[in-house]
């Protein structure tokens, strides 16, 4: 007296359901996952945020504050306040999935590793960019300086140099999630292969924020970044299914 | 008075093969990148061990040679203009590079595994090579915009092709095969231990 009916139906559903969510649908799912649960918690958010603040305080004591000189080197402090608050969100993105076998589930789950990968990446990239948004008022405060003259501008090279920073992130926090040293071995892994990223990214945001002239120097910088931002993107999308399934 | 004029022989042929060190390491450790990601590549293709030894030997020889390099740049420099350190190009690069492998090194020391080992080295490997033509580039233009201390080639010297490089290039292949070798038969000893604790 078994009706067959409902059997075949679930699995009629989960068919077409499979077929119907397409790869932007399956990316943008990951991120709000990831965002709504960091969200919850603003763990990260906050920590990220205060040390942040405290590299920038620490900054303001290294330096005077108040000659000439620091403004022309304001640029690259900020950027390194970015690299290592970024860190931090970044470290955690998929360390978070391992307690309950999370990472194990997502893995299995019918996403596609580019998907996930996308979706973590995307969600890093949102969390970032709103720290380096909040801590950029402050830096004007601390240093001194007029941030919002060019904020387009600006706002474009944090945009692109954020995504440099999140994708390789994202992409070794899923290649360490397993390491037992993981929070040593992320650090020492992202910085040297975001040196040009980071090198482009100060260089334009000093030119920017002192007021200097945008001249071909910085079109060449921005070709940089870009150009490293979309090469790291492919290969990470290439190699991402290697890093998580191995 | 020819006591003087011999120190400055002797400390001119130093100078020249400092610079020969320096100018012959770079290319050398590059020919190391490539075979590390020719190996990386193959690995992750065809999941044969022997392309991860082959990976781990040329990365540490290359590292080897890039450090020599560096070292011969920082004495170099500082017999030219006094000061240890300058920001040239290739000083600059060298040091970025090198630190760039050298996280892949400390890496296959932090994973035990060695399946999972391989697997992450490989795409450590394949990283550090693609940000190599960036990491030039950008250090390039970084340095044009401050003015060089004096420093540079001595004369005499035909680029690529003098002596120096296929040195380099000889002494990172002898090397690279010693550590291969050593690297295969650490993993063997590896292989029976795990048998032994099997049984």
């Amino acid at each position: 007296m078994l009706d067959t009916e409902p059997l075949a139906q679930p699995k009629q559903q989960v068919g077409t359901a499979r077929a119907r969510t397409s790869f932007v649908r399956q990316v943008l799912v990951v991120a709000f996952k990831d965002l709504r649960a960091e969200l919850r918690t603003k763990e990260a958010i906050n920590a990220s945020f205060g040390f942040a603040l405290v590299i920038l305080l620490l900054f303001s004591f290294a330096f005077d504050p108040f000659q000439e000189t620091t403004r022309e080197i304001s640029g690259g402090l900020l950027w390194i306040v970015f690299a290592f608050a970024g860190t931090l969100v970044l470290n955690r993105s998929f360390a978070r999935e391992l307690p309950n076998d999370c990472l194990d589930a997502l893995i299995a789950a019918p996403l596609s590793g580019a998907a996930l990968f996308l979706g973590k990446a995307l969600a890093n990239y949102v969390l970032v960019l709103a720290v380096e948004l909040v801590s950029l008022p402050v830096f004007g405060i601390f240093y001194n300086v007029r941030w919002a003259s060019q904020f387009p501008e600006l706002f474009l090279v944090m945009l692109l140099g954020t995504w440099a920073l999140t994708i390789i992130g994202t992409i070794f926090s899923a290649l360490t999630v397993n390491i037992k040293l993981r929070e040593v071995m992320l650090p020492m892994l992202t910085y040297p292969i975001l040196v040009p990223a980071l090198m482009a990214s100060m260089r334009l945001t000093t030119t920017l924020v002192t007021g200097a002239p945008i001249d071909a120097d910085s079109m060449a910088w921005l070709k940089v970044l870009t150009g490293f931002d979309i090469i790291f993107t492919a290969v990470s999308l290439v190699l991402v299914e290697t890093v998580l399934v191995g | 008075m020819r006591e003087r004029r011999r120190t400055h022989q002797v400390k001119s042929t130093m100078r020249d093969l400092l610079h020969h060190a320096l100018e012959s390491a770079g290319p050398a450790a590059l020919l190391a990148a490539v075979t590390a990601l020719a190996a990386s590549v193959l690995f992750l293709r065809l999941r044969n061990f022997l392309y991860d030894a082959l990976a781990l030997a040329v990365t540490e020889a290359g590292l080897l040679l890039l450090a020599v390099g560096i070292a011969a740049g920082v004495v170099a420099t500082r017999l030219a203009s006094g000061a240890w350190w300058t920001w040239n190009p290739r000083l600059t690069a060298g040091l970025v590079c090198w630190l760039l492998y050298a996280a892949y090194l400390m890496l296959r020391h932090a994973v035990e595994e060695p399946t999972q080992r391989a697997t992450v080295a490989a795409v450590v490997s394949i990283f550090a090579f693609f940000d190599l033509p960036i990491v030039f580039i950008a250090i390039q233009w970084w340095c044009a915009r401050h003015p060089q201390p004096p420093g540079g080639p001595p004369s005499g010297w035909n680029g690529l092709w003098s002596w120096p490089l296929p040195v380099m290039v000889l002494a990172g292949a002898a090397l690279t095969l010693v550590r291969f070798r050593r690297e295969q038969h650490r993993r063997e000893l590896d292989a029976q231990r795990r048998e032994a604790h099997a049984l």
